[in-house]
């Protein structure tokens, strides 16, 4: 791969294909500048992104992950968006409590005319998460932090009540 | 696997800011990279026939193209892949255009990020397989939705093609709007004769079936095999007996409220037949004003009905039909100018909406055709117009052109003279819109000819003095402010989404705007489709339009019914989900969320319960896969496998040791 | 009558139409009880109930699925029946429940914690309202019930058998907390701390699986997506990422669904506060949708439906 900017944050965004990945088309169509960072995986419906998929992400190191789906009421398959707001609602208030920054997911609504809207959101959150800075690695980035933590581990640290 | 990759210049558009050459070599290092290579215009001919021969000449058995969305040429290079002799689910994408080089301004950053889009590509690709559709038949019936001209002309256009019609109208006429007009413009001729034979042959055409004092309940089912439940409003009246003849109209005691086919100018009958030429002919009653249905007592028309078909007791109907496709045809409502304090907002009888105008014109009308102005009736003299009362206007929400307002306020200005020959008519106006065969000549005819007199500016405010109203505006060709005595003020109100549209979207699936009308697939290219297969628009529920506009889309949405129709049968996208049923426990939590009904639960041999997809219902939205714990439903091309590749793609798992 | 004997008429008079009814006995020493399948008159004789009886025995009626069975539940255990019943996974037709009132059960843990030393083989254990007299290599220790009671008891709202045909005891009442101090301190911990804790926890994990085994709202059994292939979310790695990433799918299988009955805390090896995530997640899940899980008979799980309008969600404005 190519030397990366230093500058560039790695943000994954999950699109519906009806309203928001439209909704990036149309701001690309538009010409509206935005980020480069977030790339963009493309899915049938907001109703088909697996929370599991974010957390996936974010073990794997992403710095961000934006999810975006048609508005409710709009979605394509009636009733896709209103799944994936229970679930995605559910998985941004149990970040916290993993150490994940909660910040460092989102998830809105954009429709494939709103090509503005689309551009704001995307400048908005990759501005966030260059506020945020690189996230932390879950796994240990060398031998040697691998080796320190499996060292701490092994003298054991739990909680104090818990059983 | 043998993937090839192709990445697209698309002249200058990708090219311009991402280095193509080098996302190729970038391309050929990932893994069952075989081939890859830059090319000018991937869409073009040469460029497809360039996929299919190095398809053949390097045995590739996947291809990457990376270029603009797939939203815009995915088929085409599926297609192409396919004449290759691939399977076109051996095909990926990568959007390079809209995603990356139209809008990131540095050309390092573009070709690094065009690079891994194209990355992640190949990975999903090496995880997809070979998809075949599944053919189904469809039904061969069309329902149109709104019975006015669009939908009149599009249900006509449908049951000539030789399909079965279903036309819903929601109100106990057809016509629509148009058939409460006077005249239309550029011609000027009669909109009732025009638009009349056209509701006859509705009435009569055996391919139709119409249900008016109706509205659609619910929409289920897919492209080809739609089932639709009409409720039949309740009307009081058996029309398999009414005969038209309108003695009920005559005795009804209860003549109190409004004419809503005469925009409330005057009052009608609780039983009535709303015009002359309604069709169907029949009359209906309003409950809401029925003496005999809110007091129990009177039933004058069951008394003098000659054939017996009044039936108090009559209650709304629900009525399944299957059809093949849907046209939405239900045209758009008028915009309330109360919302605006400078006209009045109401208080002045003589400040009227063009449509209220159109009725004072019509010979059907409440005056018989002669201009009476509604506070004491008298022929006006000065009568003012005033343009573009709800368009084009942010302050009420409305920054859209109507579109036809220019046009309609020309028309009514040459009538008013034609009506009252030593009469003035003014307008105040924006800017006049009149684009369309004859359109401008026609405007022109209404100054030069008519001598309207028109006003370039808005109005500030409407006062009474005597019995006149002033109206007080700008001029702003003169630079002054002008003041005009009225004897009566026509305000050409425009266009908005007719009322229970974005709930009609709703059980069709059809998206409103944000201004409540239905957004077409593509507003160029597909401009009557939507985004679901089977269900078309015609007229101005898409956006505003005038009549000859309407009736060319509901002629265009037919002949896409009929093309859709014609075929024997339909292919289903073979993206919907499958189960394995190895995997399977049976707990039937796909069954609760998939909104389509499209599982079911099987018994396998052993008598354990399995979900099963029904491919062609099943929509492809992937809910189920989510929903299932084991991932034991997966949607085909987008398997948990092929999403995780993307992932894993774009951010890489950081392994201690790696067993993969 | 003793409470135990209570049951044991009451299960003898049912025995004859069911394949087996599960309930517990002692395990290897006196102070581990051990699931009791009991088949025959003879085995009642071994079934034992108290604080002992730690196991939520819901978690084996789905292995039983087209068997008439009964079981023997604890408050928290019978919500975990009900869960299972409202989601279709077992037929109630199929199971006779009965249902115990429960003072609270023990933490084998804090009972290690408590005792000098590793007990080892304990001789002799005498339990009473206040506590446990543990007998080891002839050393006897007495321990504190509120010392050694389980979390989810000190918080239990469901001391009772929510669902039974025969309910025995009389009805406790529900804890006077809601709240466990050590899950408020965690909670209030910096992203940076939890972070570093999980990443510590996580580097122990074995990936045994005995935290899913135990689990009774783990149905997916053999088919589970984190020891699979086809869909693979898991690697086999065993990297704290990869132990996280199978925790975090238990966490979100569990979402709505989960009836705090602690067994996979419980069960973990190597200690692991795997609690700790499921509460928070429960309070989430309670804040959102209002839900209980297992608590209610007619109740849908949260993610298996939806509002149109959600009243506790706020769209973010962006």
């Amino acid at each position: 791969m190519p030397a990366q900017d230093v500058r560039e944050l790695r943000i994954v965004g999950f699109l519906c294909n009806w309203c928001s990945y439209g909704g990036a088309d149309t701001a690309g169509v538009g010409r509206f500048s935005q980020p480069t960072d977030l790339r963009i995986i493309r899915v049938p419906c907001s109703g088909r992104i697996d929370p599991l998929f974010i957390v996936r992400a974010l073990l794997n190191g992403a710095d961000g992950v934006l999810v975006s789906g048609c508005h409710p009421r709009d979605c394509h398959y009636a009733e896709g968006n209103f799944y994936a707001r229970r679930r995605l609602e559910l998985l941004k208030r149990f970040l916290p409590v993993t150490g994940f920054d909660a910040r460092r997911f989102e998830y809105t609504w954009v429709s494939a005319s709103e090509g503005q809207r689309w551009q704001h959101v995307v400048t908005e959150f990759t501005r966030r998460i260059h506020e945020l800075g690189p996230a932390p690695n879950f796994n240990p980035a060398s031998e040697m932090d691998w080796n320190a933590l499996a060292l701490h581990a092994a003298q054991g640290q739990t909680c104090p009540c818990h059983g | 696997m043998r993937i090839g990759v192709f990445i697209c210049h698309c002249g200058s558009n990708i090219a311009g800011t991402v280095d193509c050459p080098s996302v190729a070599a970038t391309a050929l290092t990932y893994p069952d990279v075989v081939f890859s290579t830059d090319t000018m215009y991937a869409c073009s001919e040469p460029g497809q026939d360039a996929i299919i021969q190095a398809v053949k000449e390097k045995n590739l058995d996947g291809v990457v193209v990376a270029s603009c969305t797939p939203r815009m040429h995915e088929q085409t290079f599926r297609r192409a892949v396919e004449r290759a002799g691939l399977n076109r689910y051996m095909f990926e994408m990568a959007n390079i255009r809209e995603h990356v080089s139209w809008i990131g301004k540095t050309k390092d950053l573009n070709t690094n990020k065009a690079a891994e889009l194209v990355r992640m590509a190949v990975e999903k690709l090496r995880r997809n397989r070979p998809l075949f559709a599944k053919r189904f038949e469809t039904v061969k019936r069309v329902l149109v939705i709104g019975g006015g001209v669009a939908g009149i002309q599009a249900a006509l256009d449908c049951a000539d093609g030789g399909q079965e019609v279903v036309l819903v109208e929601r109100e106990q006429s057809i016509g629509g709007k148009m058939a409460k007009l006077d005249k239309t413009f550029p011609t000027v001729d009669c909109s009732s004769c025009v638009l009349g034979p056209k509701m006859v042959d509705i009435a009569q055409h055996p391919n139709i079936t119409l249900y008016t004092c109706s509205e659609v309940e619910s929409v289920g089912g897919y492209v080809g095999n739609f089932q639709v439940t009409i409720r039949k409003k309740a009307t009081y009246v058996d029309w398999s007996k009414c005969t038209g003849c309108g003695l009920c109209v005559e005795k009804c005691p209860s003549r109190k409220h409004p004419d809503t086919f005469n925009e409330g100018l005057c009052t009608a009958p609780s039983i009535n037949i709303p015009f002359p030429q309604a069709i169907p002919k029949k009359a209906a009653i309003n409950a809401a004003s029925c003496i005999m249905l809110t007091k129990g007592k009177c039933g004058v028309c069951a008394k003098v009905c000659p054939v017996k078909c009044i039936d108090f007791e009559q209650k709304d109907e629900l009525v399944t039909v299957d059809v093949g496709a849907v046209v939405v045809a239900t045209g758009y409502d008028l915009f309330d100018w109360h919302k605006y304090p400078q006209y009045g907002e109401g208080r002045y009888k003589d400040v009227i909406t063009s449509m209220q105008y159109e009725r004072l014109l019509s010979a059907s009308g409440p005056t018989g055709g002669h201009i009476k102005r509604p506070s004491d009736g008298k022929e006006p003299k000065n009568v003012v117009f005033i343009q573009c009362v709800g368009s084009r206007d942010r302050s009420v929400n409305r920054p859209y052109c109507s579109g036809f307002c220019c046009m309609y306020t020309a028309k009514q200005a040459i009538l008013t003279k034609d009506h009252v020959p030593d009469s003035q008519s003014f307008v105040f106006y924006m800017d006049i819109r009149s684009p369309g065969k004859m359109y401008d000549e026609f405007t022109r005819r209404a100054m030069e000819e008519y001598g309207a007199q028109y006003v370039r500016g808005r109005v500030s405010m409407i006062y009474p003095q005597d019995d006149k109203l002033i109206v007080r505006g700008a001029d702003t060709l003169a630079g002054t402010q002008v003041e005009v005595p009225a004897d009566l003020v026509v305000l050409a109100v425009g266009a908005e989404s007719a009322r229970g549209a974005v709930q009609l979207g709703e059980k069709l699936r059809v998206a409103p705007d944000q201004y409540g009308f239905f957004v077409e697939s593509h507003p160029k290219l597909k401009p009557v489709e939507t985004n679901t297969a089977g269900v078309f628009l015609a007229g101005a529920c898409q956006g505003p339009k005038d009549i000859p506009a309407s009736v060319g889309q509901g002629s265009a949405a037919a002949s896409k019914v009929l093309g859709l129709l014609s075929k024997k049968e339909l292919e289903s996208d073979p993206a919907v989900s499958r189960v394995n049923p190895g995997r399977c426990v049976g707990c039937g939590k796909c069954v609760q969320t998939c909104p389509f009904g499209a599982i079911k639960m099987i018994e396998d041999r052993f008598g354990n319960p399995k979900a099963e997809v029904i491919d062609t219902v099943c929509q492809g939205c992937g809910i189920c896969t989510v929903t299932c714990p084991q991932g034991a439903i997966q949607l085909e091309h987008f398997t948990d496998n092929q999403i995780l590749a993307e992932v894993n793609a774009l951010c890489p798992p950081k392994m201690f040791a790696n067993f993969e | 009558m003793s409470q135990l004997d209570t049951l044991k008429s009451a299960i003898k008079d049912r025995l004859g139409e069911l394949e087996c009814v599960i309930g517990w006995e002692q395990g290897y020493d006196p102070l581990h009880a051990t699931p009791l399948f009991i088949r025959t008159e003879a085995d009642l004789d071994r079934l034992i109930i108290g604080p002992l009886a730690v196991h939520n025995l819901a978690t084996y009626l789905t292995a039983y699925k087209g068997k008439k069975i009964g079981v023997v539940v604890k408050g928290c255990d019978s919500r975990s029946v009900i869960e299972l019943l409202n989601e279709n996974l077992i037929s109630r037709d199929d199971l006779v429940i009965f249902g115990l009132c429960c003072d609270g059960v023990v933490s084998q843990r804090k009972i290690r914690a408590a005792l000098p030393a590793d007990p080892g083989f304990v001789e002799a254990v005498d339990i009473s309202a206040n506590g446990l007299k543990i007998t080891v290599a002839g050393q006897t220790a007495m321990l504190n019930m509120t010392d050694i009671l389980a979390d989810k008891c000190r918080t239990c709202q469901h001391p009772n058998a929510l669902i039974s045909d025969v309910l025995i005891g009389e009805n406790r009442q529900s804890a006077s907390s809601t709240s466990l101090a050590c899950q408020e301190e965690f909670e209030a911990k910096s992203d940076a701390e939890k972070f570093a804790f999980w990443q510590e926890t996580m580097s122990r994990c074995i990936r045994c699986y005995a935290c899913r085994n135990a689990c009774p709202m783990c149905v997916c059994r053999d088919y589970c997506i984190a020891t699979s292939r086809d869909p693979l979310w898991v690697s086999q790695d065993n990297s704290p990422a990869e132990n996280f990433m199978f925790q975090m799918i238990h966490v979100s299988h569990l979402a709505g669904r989960c009836t705090e009955c602690g067994e996979c805390e419980r069960a973990c090896p190597v200690d692991i506060p795997l609690m700790l995530l499921r509460r928070f997640m429960n309070k989430q899940v309670q804040d959102v949708f209002e839900h209980q899980a297992g608590t209610d008979l007619e109740q849908t799980p949260p993610l298996l439906t939806f509002k149109v309008e959600e009243e506790r969600i706020n769209e973010r404005g962006w």
